[in-house]
């Protein structure tokens, strides 16, 4: 061919819009909810990689990811690699709160085994899982005692990501920072360097690692104490703010639950995150609300609707929320749930 | 508008840039990451290809949104190409040549600079690296007349060195 005909020209630009509408068709197809059911089946790949992007895809996706949470708690409960069973919890997390509980209650055990690798997996897996793994806080401070060194350096983390209740965690993360292993010190200051807000209980123990022998310890703890010199009040407006961006609302609601009665400012704007549509941010704003306990009362009412929210974690700590704000408003509303408890 | 062909208008050499400078733009950040992964992060030639299919529509790589933002100012430079050289039949060579090199200016200026700047991009990358792939189509665009301005001052500058090397002495 030697030559282009006007109707060549126009046949020439026809396909190349057809080859744009063709790359838009695929990208359509495999991002957003349509591409759950081929991440479903990347789970079961067997490069580690592989299953490790899938997990961490499904957790963007949000609640159109939500039917792949049995495939995710099969992986987080199942799978030898624990990368990927920590990727698959961090999706879980997003996804659905009793599958998360699911998961905690599926690793408690594992704590107790005799091969301290299973022990390390497991302090490992319940970190990911986030501030939803609460009830596994307790045994994880008994893991600080653990003989193996990498299973205490592995809790302290897994307590610095978990996050709540504050008073527990800051007390066991100021008993890390006591242990004679630096790699145990090191991460449980870190997590004030960048994680946990610095308390009156933590700051003597801080004050001594400046002087550690080890010097990465004692460099991170003048991070952490420069962190412990910054106002709180300007701490609490940047997380009021960080509630209005979705991608960091989680992140903001554990920092202000983490904060406890500090963030009382905050529980005018957490009242409306009880009706959010992600049970995770219900969860968290009910967590902030105990965490501030009773100056949080203006938020009675609605944490008594949150008793009868559709997902029963949420339930559990808005009565948990309500017993700590402790009016009498509050207790009359918790009575039936703690008489069915008591039964 | 005519439909007649006119036998002398390269049209293969047009319609070979058309296409070429398409699937070049859109295929050269996907070529450029396999051969990193291969040489950087010493994989093998499967196992590169295996990391780009993996993350190709993944969140936070999107390696098939990069391929695609990275070619889109080429299908407006395609598309300018295939009408500039193949609209009109009746062109003077001089003029065709003209036109020809300032079309493969604009080709090859665009060329090198989407090839350094994904380069970059992989081999130092950090956590606002990713905002080169949004801005690289802006940038592309701008130098689409510049490339094409360069080209045929460079076939200028030719062609008057050939005449001044033609004439006696």
């Amino acid at each position: 061919m030697h030559s282009l005909t006007h109707r060549t020209i126009w046949l020439n630009l026809g396909s190349l819009g057809a080859l744009v509408a063709l790359l838009g068709l695929t990208y359509w197809l495999h991002t957003g909810p349509r591409a759950v059911p081929g991440l479903i089946e990347q789970l079961k790949d067997e490069d580690a990689t592989a299953r490790i992007l899938a997990a961490q895809w499904l957790a963007k996706l949000g609640p159109d990811a939500k039917s792949a949470v049995p495939a995710l708690v099969d992986l987080a409960l199942n799978d030898p690699d624990q990368d990927t069973s920590a990727a698959a919890a961090t999706a879980i997390h997003t996804l659905d709160l009793q599958a998360s509980r699911e998961v905690v209650a599926g690793y408690l055990p594992a704590l107790w085994e005799a091969d301290p690798e299973v022990r390390r997996k497991a302090c490992v897996v319940l970190g990911s899982l986030g501030p939803v793994a609460k009830p596994a806080v307790a045994p994880l401070i008994t893991m600080l005692d653990d003989t193996d060194e990498l299973v205490r350096e592995r809790a302290v983390g897994a307590l610095g990501t978990i996050g709540i209740p504050q008073t527990e965690i800051v007390a066991a993360l100021t008993k890390a920072m006591r242990d004679p292993a630096s790699v145990v010190r090191y991460r449980a200051v870190a997590q004030f360097a960048f994680h946990i807000p610095v308390t009156a209980t933590s700051l003597p123990t801080l004050m001594e690692l400046r002087n550690d022998q080890d010097k990465s310890v004692a460099s991170l703890a003048e991070v952490a104490l420069e962190h412990a010199g910054q106002t709180d009040r300007q701490d609490l407006s940047n997380l009021i703010a960080l509630l209005e961006r979705p991608g960091e609302k989680d992140y903001a609601l554990q920092q202000l639950a983490q904060l406890g009665p500090e963030a009382a400012d905050a529980a005018p704007v957490l009242i409306p995150v009880l009706k959010d549509s992600l049970a995770l941010n219900r969860y968290l704003a009910a967590e902030a609300l105990r965490a501030i306990g009773p100056a949080a009362e203006a938020a009675v009412p609605d944490l008594i609707a949150a008793l009868h929210d559709p997902d029963p974690i949420v339930i559990e700590s808005a009565a948990e929320a309500l017993e700590a704000i402790g009016t009498p408003e509050a207790l009359k509303a918790i009575e039936p749930m703690r008489k069915e408890n008591a039964s | 508008m005519t439909d007649e062909p006119s036998s002398s208008r390269p049209a293969g050499i047009i319609l070979a840039l058309y296409w070429g400078s398409l699937l070049l733009s859109l295929t050269l950040p996907w070529g450029l990451l396999t051969l990193f992964e291969i040489s950087a992060h010493r994989r093998t030639a499967g196992e590169a290809f295996r990391y780009l299919t993996l993350h190709f529509f993944a969140p936070g790589y999107n390696y098939f949104l990069v391929g695609a933002l990275s070619a889109a100012p080429f299908v407006v430079c395609a598309v300018f190409l295939l009408f500039h050289l193949g609209w009109n039949d009746r062109l003077e060579p001089a003029q065709r040549s003209r036109r020809m090199a300032g079309v493969l200016g604009s080709l090859i200026l665009m060329t090198g600079v989407t090839f350094w700047t994904h380069l970059s991009a992989l081999m130092y990358p950090d956590a606002q690296g990713a905002l080169v792939y949004f801005f690289l189509p802006y940038v592309l665009l701008v130098v689409i007349p510049l490339g094409y301005g360069v080209g045929r001052l460079i076939l200028a500058f030719m062609t008057m060195i050939r005449r001044n090397d033609g004439e006696p002495a």
